[in-house]
């Protein structure tokens, strides 16, 4: 607005400039108390797994044929295991192996099931009932079924665990995120896209899937924490990573042969599991309330 | 009800059918000989030539799903190549482990899950429901086989109260059964305290407050009432998760169930048995979800399944 020739600032300009609509999001997101400290701690666990090949104290890998099964002290601070490897270094290096899986397995997840999802509910009729039947299918099987399954043919290693976590998720992820997307395609705009010639395609790409970005947001956060324990399991069972990677699951395996003489080679690698998980979890719930209020008020 | 019955029946066929095209696609998604891969490099030619004989993999891909599948009518799930058991046999022998630790786990989440939701909704936002609130999401949060290597710790290798693992009694159950039912008792807690709310800022709750019903009277006549339907679907859910889903459990615990059947399965690469097992979870989910279905009439008499149409 212009007053005899010089710019001012109206009301509406004013609030634009400190919150467009992107920076308002975040801004939101700052504002819930659970949010903002789950963000913190995530961000204090991604830089452990991160930094953490350099504050080691050990090798993770390194045996000290002096200390096995020694029991927390201050040169160990979380004890050694039974080929007296230091603990607590095999849990910083384990952090970057989870972290890893984790985004890897959700990264799988989140491309096919959102693919699956949207042309499911954006196309409908006959590919919407094959594909939704498809997943029908899968998902009678538990999830860690699925993953079982698939490593069997795969053969247990870490990247066959990725996959195998990845594709087990698929299903239901493909399922919440046709719910979402059934309500952007009856909107107007969508309409109006289409009668002007937009291809579907591109309806898909830059009018749908743009719209459910909140959903996607909250729904991958919380798919982040299931992969998490699952690759973990996985890796318990024995079909995951490989000894020696210091993956926690695997870990835990180990310790579990020593559970009646080293209580901390049963104990810290879950805790540290249970954290991490904890975190992203409560993250996914404060995203929730956010993005989607009508969720949070129940 | 005969016709919705039927129905519901068929969907769950269609179900089955699709796991069965799954499970038989494993053995041909193994890269390379998948045979060579289930004996190890060192068996011999002839007995390669054996097995495959034994499995049919040398016929036409059609006829061996006919085959397959008609096994499978049948009630023949093909044989163990480790034991030469038939492998319906001894899913059948480990079947009753699985249920007696999935049962006694969906008991005891029932009676926590109900009561902390209830108490959570009843105390809402105060002190009392952050702490179950905080409580459910640790539950979701702890992997279930830490959760039993902790218990184990604690109560068999610490306090020993009860024997460490191997065992299949009822001092053997009582750990493996609470691990399990910590995460369902969430999730049914969860669900129990939000159906709760939406119940108690009914109308008719109002009114019967008003008439100075006791609040207990309240609570269970009615408001609970009206949530059993969400929390009956999810303690079904549950149900079938957990018939299959013990896999981790029964391994830290060493139960015989199928969970461990079917992960030694995976080691031996004993394929036709992991075939076997991931089928028969498959098609334990399916029934468990048409008996909730069914079991809606009764709860609540206002609905009438065979009005619905048959979803798979």
């Amino acid at each position: 607005m212009r007053v005899l020739g010089k710019a001012v600032h109206t009301n509406a300009v004013k609030e634009r400039t400190t919150a467009l609509p992107r920076f308002e999001l975040l801004g939101k997101v700052m504002q819930s108390k659970k949010a903002k400290y789950s963000f913190v701690l995530l961000f204090i666990i991604i830089l452990l797994g991160i930094i953490g090949p350099w504050i080691a104290p050990h090798d993770p890998l390194e045996s000290n044929y002096e200390a096995f099964l020694q029991e927390p002290s201050a040169e160990y601070w979380l004890g050694t295991d039974s080929i007296g490897r230091d603990l607590l270094s095999r849990m910083l290096y384990g952090a970057r192996v989870t972290l890893t899986v984790a985004v890897m397995s959700v990264a799988i997840t989140v491309v096919l099931g959102t693919v699956i999802g949207v042309t499911s509910a954006y196309l409908g009729g006959f590919i919407d009932n094959l594909l939704m039947r498809i997943m029908d299918m899968l998902l009678a099987l538990p999830g860690i079924v699925l993953a079982l399954a698939i490593v069997a043919v795969l053969g247990p290693s870490l990247t066959n665990a990725m996959i195998a976590i990845g594709i087990s998720s698929i299903p239901s992820f493909a399922l919440l995120i046709r719910g979402a997307a059934l309500t952007i395609k009856s909107s107007g705009y969508v309409e109006a896209s289409r009668s002007i010639g937009s291809s579907n395609r591109w309806i898909m790409v830059f009018q749908v899937i743009p719209n459910i970005a909140h959903v996607l947001i909250v729904y991958t956060t919380l798919f982040v924490g299931a992969a998490i324990l699952d690759s973990s399991a996985l890796g318990f069972i024995g079909l995951g990573a490989q000894p020696p990677t210091p993956e926690w699951g695997t870990m835990l395996n180990e310790g579990k042969g020593f559970i009646t003489e080293a209580w901390w080679l049963a104990t810290f690698p879950g805790l540290a599991i249970t954290l991490i998980v904890f975190v992203v979890n409560l993250l996914g719930d404060a995203l929730r309330d956010i993005f989607d209020p009508r969720a949070a008020s129940k | 009800m005969a016709q919705y019955l039927w129905n519901r029946l068929a969907a769950g066929l269609l179900v089955v059918f699709g796991i069965s095209v799954f499970t038989f696609a494993l053995v041909h998604m193994i890269p390379g000989d998948p045979v060579r891969m289930m004996l190890g490099q060192k068996a011999t030619q002839e007995q390669v030539e054996q097995v495959r004989e034994q499995m049919g993999l040398n016929k036409p891909l059609v006829e061996q799903y006919a085959t397959y599948v008609t096994g499978i009518v049948q009630g023949d799930f093909g044989t163990s190549l480790k034991t030469g058991q038939p492998v319906l046999k001894e899913i059948t022998n480990r079947f009753p482990a699985t249920v007696k630790i999935a049962v006694s786990a969906i008991l005891i989440a029932i009676v926590v899950g109900i009561a902390l939701g209830m108490v959570a909704a009843k105390y809402k936002d105060t002190i009392v429901d952050r702490a179950v609130l905080t409580l459910a999401t640790l539950g979701v949060s702890i992997p279930g086989y830490w959760l039993g290597l902790l218990l184990m710790l604690l109560f068999a290798v610490k306090w020993k109260w009860f024997p460490i693992a191997g065992g299949t009694g009822f001092k053997d159950l009582v750990l493996p059964a609470v691990t399990l039912g910590v995460y369902a008792s969430t999730i049914i807690c969860r669900l129990t305290r939000s159906g709760m709310l939406e119940v108690l800022s009914q109308d008719y709750i109002r009114s019967a407050r008003a008439k100075g019903i006791d609040e207990t009277i309240i609570l269970f006549r009615h408001a609970f009432r009206n949530v059993m339907i969400p929390v009956v679907t999810v303690v079904g859910l549950q149900m079938a998760s957990l018939l299959g889903g013990a896999v981790l459990i029964e391994q830290v615990f060493s139960w015989p169930g199928i969970g461990t059947l079917a992960i030694d399965a995976i080691f031996s690469r004993d394929f036709p048995m992991i075939q076997g097992t991931t089928l028969f979870m498959g098609i334990v989910y399916v029934s468990v979800n048409i008996v909730i279905d069914l079991l809606y009439g009764f709860i609540d008499p206002r609905i009438d399944v065979s009005q619905q149409k048959a979803g798979a």
